[in-house]
């Protein structure tokens, strides 16, 4: 008897062990199916980006600038594919402008390969492709040269690209980028004969049947991957096809350099970047600007140049002092004296920035800008302040 | 003459680097193996702006960034996963 009342209790602490367990594995599976509605996909989309605004003094005049909004749409496609494209939304002259920066997709080859295409920013020295958004530029203005207005070198093309990196030997990198592209365009100045000579960048249609080739090799030979050395260039026809400009061609190069180190005795990053931009084309004969038959010509050779220094101490104990920055940078432009379009000017520039955080910035700039080919050298000079952030 | 000049001068440069690729290609891993995504983090997102904070995405935007920093910042995929890998841990 004693036995039977064991074993019943035995029995129904069983069944209700097993009830239980059942309750456990049917809310587990219950929990499992909530889960897996939140479960990631191999897809992934990311809108990124960057906006600034601000107010610019200059001589006598001052105004809000800015306002310019530029979204990055990053599409993951898979762990192989990524497409990334960034808008420009800007006001200019009372009037949005909306401008595609680049839209292309990138295929991961291998390790040390990646496939390009559609359009991209071109690897033409650093500054274009890497420092120019608002957050990562140190100063409010782009140095003289490269800029929309008075471009030397290209920023955005249409076309293919190879690029990747690999190390040469332990702890030395090398980094390359080789592209075929539809390349810059030549302003004949048929219609715009203020213009002839010039090259325009932003030609998304080829002109010509002939591709430009380009590519950068960039270098870092310091282990600690502080120093960076980078050479570009880029070749090809920029004339018009069936035209008498149809084989002129233009020759691009770029050198730049990019430095950074924690200097520990004065508890501070120090940020050392410089660019040469030089663009020669094929000497040809325009129509002169008042409309006459006469021709003329000229040695076509531009070249743009800076050198920017920025101090930030951010290792100091005062928290307002580690979040400031300090920037000087000078920068020169050489346009072709003979051409219409011809020009040459110095500019110094000088910063103190605040960083709310390691994206968000608020800049105050001086600049002095020269004419340095005018016998009265007329001066511009520039108070900026402005804000700026990436997300 | 001088633009066929200039095609070969950047022949040049890109058959040494054809080359380098291929000899490189086996000391790579190794080299890479050596620096800790910390440090790459460190070393590399400042060249160009300030190293950024861990906490700012989630694990699935490091992945996507890192893929989109990869390609700006011309990254080895090790170095680029190890980075990611860094950031998801650390944030």
């Amino acid at each position: 008897m004693k036995y039977l009342k064991v074993n019943i209790l035995l029995l129904l602490l069983f069944c209700l062990t097993s009830f239980s367990n059942a309750q456990t594995k049917e809310e587990v599976t219950a929990l499992k199916k909530e889960v897996m509605k939140y479960k990631p996909g191999t897809s992934t989309f990311l809108l990124r980006g960057y906006a600034h605004s601000g107010l610019e003094i200059q001589n006598d005049n001052s105004t809000f600038v800015g306002g310019s909004f530029n979204p990055i749409f990053l599409w993951r496609q898979s762990s192989k594919l990524l497409f990334e494209s960034e808008l420009e939304l800007e006001l200019e002259d009372g009037e949005t402008i909306i401008n595609l920066e680049y839209a292309n997709m990138s295929y991961f080859i291998n390790d040390y390969i990646t496939l390009r295409l559609g359009k991209f920013l071109i690897p033409f020295g650093t500054f274009s492709e890497r420092l120019h958004p608002r957050w990562i530029n140190r100063l409010p203005s782009n140095p003289l040269g490269f800029t929309h207005a008075e471009q030397v070198g290209p920023s955005s093309q249409v076309g293919i690209e190879l690029r990747g990196a690999f190390d040469v030997m332990p702890e030395r990198e090398i980094n390359y980028s080789i592209y075929l592209v539809n390349g810059p365009n030549l302003n004949d100045g048929s219609e715009e004969p203020e213009e002839a000579g010039k090259l325009h960048y932003d030609n998304f249609e080829d002109n010509n049947k002939n591709k430009t080739i380009g590519g950068r090799i960039g270098v870092l030979p310091l282990a600690d991957a502080t120093l960076e050395i980078g050479i570009s260039g880029q070749f090809g026809t920029v004339g018009n096809s069936n035209s008498e400009y149809q084989n002129v061609k233009a020759q691009l190069y770029s050198i730049d350099l990019s430095y950074v180190k924690n200097i520990n005795f004065l508890k501070s990053i120090i940020d050392l970047k410089t660019q040469w931009n030089k663009v020669e084309v094929d000497k040809a004969n325009y129509i002169m600007e008042d409309g006459q038959q006469e021709r003329y010509t000229f040695d076509n050779r531009s070249e743009a140049y800076y050198a920017q220094l920025s101090i930030k101490p951010a290792f100091v104990k005062n928290k307002i002092f580690s979040h400031l920055e300090f920037v000087g940078r000078y920068s020169k432009l050489i346009l072709p004296t003979k051409a219409v379009w011809g020009n040459k000017k110095t500019q110094f520039a000088f910063g103190i920035n605040y960083w709310l955080d390691w994206r968000t910035v608020i800049k105050l700039g001086y600049q002095t800008t020269s004419i340095t080919n005018k016998k009265n050298s007329p001066t511009t000079d520039s108070f900026m302040l402005h804000w700026s952030l990436g997300f | 003459m001088k633009f066929k000049k200039n095609i070969t001068v950047t022949y040049i440069p890109i058959t040494i680097l054809a080359s380098l690729l291929i000899s490189a290609c086996s000391s790579s891993e190794n080299a890479s193996v050596r620096k800790s995504g910390a440090q790459i983090w460190g070393q590399s997102c400042v060249r160009c702006h300030n190293a950024p904070s861990p906490t700012t995405f989630s694990d699935m935007q490091w992945e996507t960034i890192g893929q989109h920093m990869r390609i700006r910042a011309n990254l080895t995929s090790k170095q680029a996963e190890k980075v990611v890998e860094f950031l998801k841990m650390a944030n």
